[in-house]
This record gives C-alpha cells, structure tokens and sequence, in this order.
C-alpha cells in the first residue's frame, strides 16, 4: 500500500505538472483540491484519465469520483480494490 | 470611408529580442536550419503560479504578450479581445492528435484537447482581465490578424465612446509542422542561413517562423504612438493589384510615395511570390527607406504583427534598425510606414500607418 501511495504521488506530479514538487510533499490525507495541493476541476478530469490509462479504473458516477479523489490516501484505497491493471 | 484607429501600446514574443528589452533585435537572432524560434521570456511574471503548469509554450507566449501590451498601455480591463491565428496552438493539437492514436481513442488527456482550441489564448486574457466584453478569435490563414484589425476597426467606427480593444496574434512553429509542410515546398531546400534568405530569393520556399504581436487598438488619439490609416486585404492577387492597391490608398490619404519615410516589405526569399515587392524597390525615390523582416521571424501566417511591431517602434524612436534595412532612404524622420506583406496560398495585405501628429 505504501509503495502504491508513492507510485501514485509521482504520477500526480507529473501528469498534473507540478513542477518543484516531490512525493514526499504531499501528505497522504491532505485534500487534493481547495486547501490542500489547490487542484481545480480540470485536474479532477485529468486524474480520472490517470486512474483510467494506468489501473484499468473508469469512474462514470461523479459523487463516487469525488470520494476517491478526496486524497492519495482515499485513490490509493480505491485503486487496491479496484484495478484491473 | 472609415476613420483611422489608434495604435497606443505593442508588445511582441519573437525569434528576436523584442520583449522586456530596451534594445530590441540587439544581438541580432539567426539560424541556419530553416526555423526561427521564440525567444523564450519569464512567463511566470504575466500568469498565475496555479494556471501556468498547465499551460503549453503557445498559450505562455500569447497571454504574456497580451498582459504586457495591457501593461504598457495602462489599461487593466479593454472593452474586448480580439485576435488573429492561423494555427492556434499546433503543439497541443499534435499531442491530442498523437493520443487519440496512440490510445485508440480511450482516455484521452482534457487538457491538450482544451488547449487547442483557437480561442484558449482569448479565453485565459479575458479570465486574466475580467473582460466580458467582445471577444472573437479570427482564424484566417495569412489575413487572420488583419481581419482581427478590421473587426476592431469596424467597432470602433461604430461609437462616439472611447474604447479600447487588444488585438493580437499569435502562431506556433513545430518540427512536425515542419516535416508535413515540407512536402508541399513551403520551406527552401537547401537550407539558407536565415540572414542570407533573400541573397537566395531564385528558388521556391522560404524559412519558418513563428511568434505572437499585441496591440492596443482605440479610437483615443491622445498618447498613442501612430495611427492605421489604411488597411486593405487581397486574395488571389497579382502583382499589379498590389501595386494599384498602394497607389490607391495613397491618393486617398493624400500621400506621394517620396513621403512614405519606411516601407516594410514581407519578402520571404521565395521565388514564386516575391514578384509583388519589386515594384516598390523600383518605384521608390532616395527618400524611403525600404525594409524586409521575415529573414528576421520567419514566415508564418500572422507575420504582420511583428512588421507591426517593427513599426510601432520606428515611430517611438525615430529609428528604423539597420537589420531589417535593405535599401536605405533619406527622409529624417519616421511619420509615415507603409506594411506590404503576403502569405503562401495567395493572400497579401497593405497597411498605411500614420504617426500620431
């Protein structure tokens, strides 16, 4: 789980640009969007194409989307349950 | 006939040092591959830390240029946006195209897809701005940033009220835009050194470029640097309606061609259309000064806002750069500029351009 924490961190970072950050940057349980890393909408679709092109996961109802995209921690869960890749 | 409109504030991202510096197209910038590049700027002064990691070169260079344009001018939210393209944000679009491919068409990234569009660079200045005012993007090969002047013209013409418009262009150059244009020979084999261009003028094709142009446009005369008293647009010409169209436009505005003190030519060292600017190397007196620019941006299609550019600061110092002289006149002072450019597929466009008296 915790390697899936990290593997997943590095593909945020570099599918979102987030230049200047690291892994280690981001806590686990702190939101994605808002306060935490400041994510907006276009981040949410591009982080559903993130799930999509590495674990097999499609997510096509939005109020399930928005509690696995809550936090790395929360992605993380979903993925382990759900990946078919 | 319309009024002239006012030109106070210009900016440009080229393959030269013209943005942010005192002294533009010093060093002169050259290449010898056939491709002249932006000459990259700090964009993260223009845009926002959040909005900028998500944007490509394209959408960096344009929104800078079009801040720093809002920014010289002193005007924070314009009356509206216009500009001109003739390929939008081509590196995105090859991405997107690459992935559809590449993916089967399955989970495609929003992003590339949203940035090129035509209109983003349009859509981030007046989300930048809070300008819900017009806002068009004119997407017409070798006229798109002269339709964007038109249309500018034209609102302006239709209000006694003083308003302000950012007009501008912006276009992309790609190595794969490069490899497919080449098949159809818009670019000169072999390879010129690009400040060698028009010593090779017997030959087809010419050297790419790109770049992006500002302006704000208004019907305000006071503090603005010149006028555009003229601007006509052609398709499908010959030389003589080019040479007619100029001498028109310069008995309607009362000008003999000895008074026009610098004339900018959009030579592209290509065999095939340069014909259209020998009259006006033969017609012209000792007085005007003669200049070319595309072996200094490369020929794309909104090559005109960077001879608008060049323009613009010949009127604000008094100068014209020996780089782009080729045959130099006499007249001491720059008051009046005339623009004669052509794209490949047959448009061209002349601009009679006033400083402001």
């Amino acid at each position: 789980m915790e390697d899936l924490k990290v593997t997943l961190k590095q593909q945020i970072i570099e599918s979102l640009n987030l230049q200047g950050m690291k892994p280690e940057d981001i806590d686990d349980n702190a939101p994605l969007f808002g306060e935490g890393l400041g994510l907006d909408s276009i981040d949410s679709l591009e982080m559903m194409v993130l799930l999509e092109r590495n674990y097999g996961i499609k997510i096509e109802d939005a109020r399930e989307g928005r509690k696995v995209l809550q936090s790395v921690a929360s992605m993380a869960e979903y993925i382990q349950q759900h990946r078919k890749i | 006939m319309m009024q002239p409109v006012y030109i106070s504030a210009a900016s440009a991202l080229s393959p030269q040092h013209s943005f942010g510096t005192d002294a533009p197209l010093q060093p002169v910038m050259s290449s010898d591959n056939g491709r002249l590049y932006v000459q990259d700027a700090d964009y993260s002064k223009f845009i926002n830390p959040v909005a900028i990691r998500r944007m490509s070169r394209m959408l960096k260079i344009g929104i800078s240029t079009g801040m720093d344009c809002l920014r010289q001018s002193g005007i924070e939210k314009p009356d509206g946006i216009i500009t001109g393209t003739g390929r939008g944000s081509m590196r995105d679009m090859e991405i997107f195209l690459g992935d559809m491919l590449r993916l089967k068409e399955e989970a495609l990234n929003p992003t590339y897809f949203i940035q090129s569009t035509y209109n983003s660079i349009n859509g981030w200045l007046a989300l930048q701005t809070k300008c819900t005012g017009y806002n068009q993007t004119y997407v017409h090969r070798g006229h798109s940033l002269e339709m964007a002047l038109l249309d500018a013209q034209l609102l302006l013409n239709e209000t006694t009220d003083k308003q302000h418009y950012l007009v501008g262009s912006f276009d992309e150059f790609t190595d794969e835009y490069f490899v497919v244009k080449n098949k159809i020979g818009y670019w000169k084999q072999p390879t010129p050194h690009s400040l060698d261009l028009y010593k090779h003028n017997d030959t087809p094709g010419s050297i790419g470029g790109e770049g992006s142009a500002f302006f704000m446009v208004t019907n305000e005369k006071e503090n603005a640097l010149f006028s555009i008293a003229a601007l006509q647009m052609l398709q499908d010409y010959t030389p003589a309606e080019v040479d007619a169209t100029i001498t028109r436009i310069l008995e309607e505005n009362k000008i003999l061609l000895r008074d026009v003190d610098v004339i900018l030519c959009g030579m592209s060292g290509d065999s095939r259309f340069d014909g259209i600017y020998k009259p006006l190397f033969n017609n012209t007196t000792v007085h005007t000064t003669v200049g070319a620019f595309k072996h200094l941006c490369g020929e794309y299609d909104t090559s005109t806002g960077f001879a608008l550019w060049l323009a613009a600061q010949a009127f604000k110092t008094q100068q014209v750069p020996d780089a782009i002289i080729q045959k130099k006149g006499i007249n001491p002072s720059v008051k009046t500029v005339l623009i004669v450019n052509h794209y490949i597929l047959n448009s061209a466009s002349v601009m009679l351009l006033r400083a402001n008296s």
